[in-house]
């Protein structure tokens, strides 16, 4: 199996990007689910891209969607200091006020009992959540 | 399947038997052949993401090769399953077409072949969909499905080889003057084939299906500036005919075979 193809495929390695630019590849697991990162595929254009976002990653039907953006459109915000809260922001957050001993005490002045979870009332007492 | 060839064997004629024979071991053929071949270039193919893409597209080849001797295995009922029809014989008793017959070649080469192949290919199934016998027009329903993938990844090759520069056109233009000639033995006519139009499994003769394919090419070949494939020259042997690279990939495909006709992966 040593012949040209096998040089030509060395050479193009030593190239970086030889085959196109790169292309950031996003796909739906099932239907109505999001569009999740998925890697990235090298491709000259746009269709080729989507081709061999096909068959990097969703050839044994792991994707029902996929999507292909040019990396050079993606932006990255450059500042990364700024993603960084420098003082406590706990008080932003839901966790931040434990309400499971107060909910018990009212539940017990109340004379009732904890509803059940499949109850379809949702119990976000300490529950920890990241949106402020 | 939800007819099951057993049950339908028994409904058809010998003469209808030996021409869907023929007709499925030519198409199985086929597939298999140019599965094997494009799969020589796993490891080796011109950039890491075609190289995924092409060994997938030639193991899409192989599992259709695979179905199609399957339904062939039912049909003659002897006993036979699919990797006997596939492996247990001499390169002589292949009915895969010339075109397919040549070995790898380089890149061009083997995206000249698979153009002329896969569109062609097209318009063969086209045919075959419309079968009356149904466990055939269920099977091909399903193959069309993967084969129309394989027409769009390889158009977009063939134009970017074609408007791609002087070496890659100077390339694919030779690869076409090799292989164009014998891109029409798809169509090449089977013993048996007026039986099979005479009865609807096949909805039309394959020379019909051969000017629908070259209609279906026109529009690329004019906008690409490349030459219509000739008439094949002795049709006749369009698929009698093996070279040496034939010889040498079936040593290859049946090594395993010939070591141990009982091993199973």
């Amino acid at each position: 199996m040593t012949d040209e193809a096998v040089r030509d495929r060395a050479d193009a390695g030593s190239d970086e990007h030889a085959g196109g630019e790169p292309f950031e590849v996003f796909r739906q697991e099932k239907d109505g689910g999001p569009m999740v990162h998925g890697g990235s595929v090298v491709a000259p254009d746009a269709l080729l891209a989507l081709h061999y976002a096909r068959e990097m990653f969703s050839r044994r039907g792991e994707s029902v969607r996929l999507w292909v953006v040019r990396r050079l459109d993606v932006h990255e915000l450059d500042d990364l200091d700024v993603l960084a809260p420098p003082l406590d922001r706990s008080y932003r957050k839901p966790g931040g006020y434990v309400m499971r001993d107060k909910l018990a005490a009212a539940r017990e002045r109340a004379g009732t009992s904890k509803p059940k979870a499949s109850s379809g009332g949702r119990d976000t007492t300490g529950r920890k959540g990241s949106k402020p | 399947m939800t007819t099951t060839a057993a049950s339908v064997r028994v409904s058809l004629d010998a003469a209808t038997r030996a021409g869907l024979d023929a007709l499925l071991l030519s198409m199985a053929d086929d597939e298999f052949v140019i599965g094997f071949s494009d799969s020589e270039w796993t490891g080796i193919a011109p950039m890491l993401e075609e190289d995924v893409a092409m060994s997938s597209l030639a193991l899409d080849e192989i599992g259709h090769a695979r179905a199609l001797y399957e339904l062939l295995a039912e049909l003659r009922g002897d006993g036979n399953d699919a990797d006997s029809i596939a492996f247990d014989r001499q390169p002589a008793g292949y009915r895969h077409c010339r075109l397919v017959d040549g070995g790898r070649g380089d890149w061009a080469m083997t995206i000249a072949r698979r153009y002329l192949y896969d569109t062609a290919d097209a318009a063969r199934l086209e045919a075959v969909a419309q079968s009356s016998w149904a466990p055939l027009a269920e099977l091909v329903a399903k193959l069309r499905r993967e084969e129309k993938y394989h027409v769009m990844h390889v158009s977009t090759w063939l134009e970017r080889l074609a408007l791609g520069g002087d070496e890659a056109r100077t390339r694919l233009l030779a690869a076409f003057a090799k292989l164009a000639p014998d891109a029409a033995t798809v169509f090449a006519p089977l013993p048996g084939e007026s039986v099979l139009v005479a009865g609807g499994v096949l909805a039309t003769p394959l020379s019909e299906a051969e000017a629908r394919w070259r209609a279906s090419i026109t529009p690329d070949m004019v906008r690409l500036k490349m030459p219509m494939p000739p008439p094949a020259v002795a049709p006749e042997r369009g698929r009698l005919d093996h070279s040496d690279d034939f010889r040498w990939l079936w040593t290859e495909f049946t090594t395993v075979r010939r070591l141990d006709p009982e091993a199973t992966w």
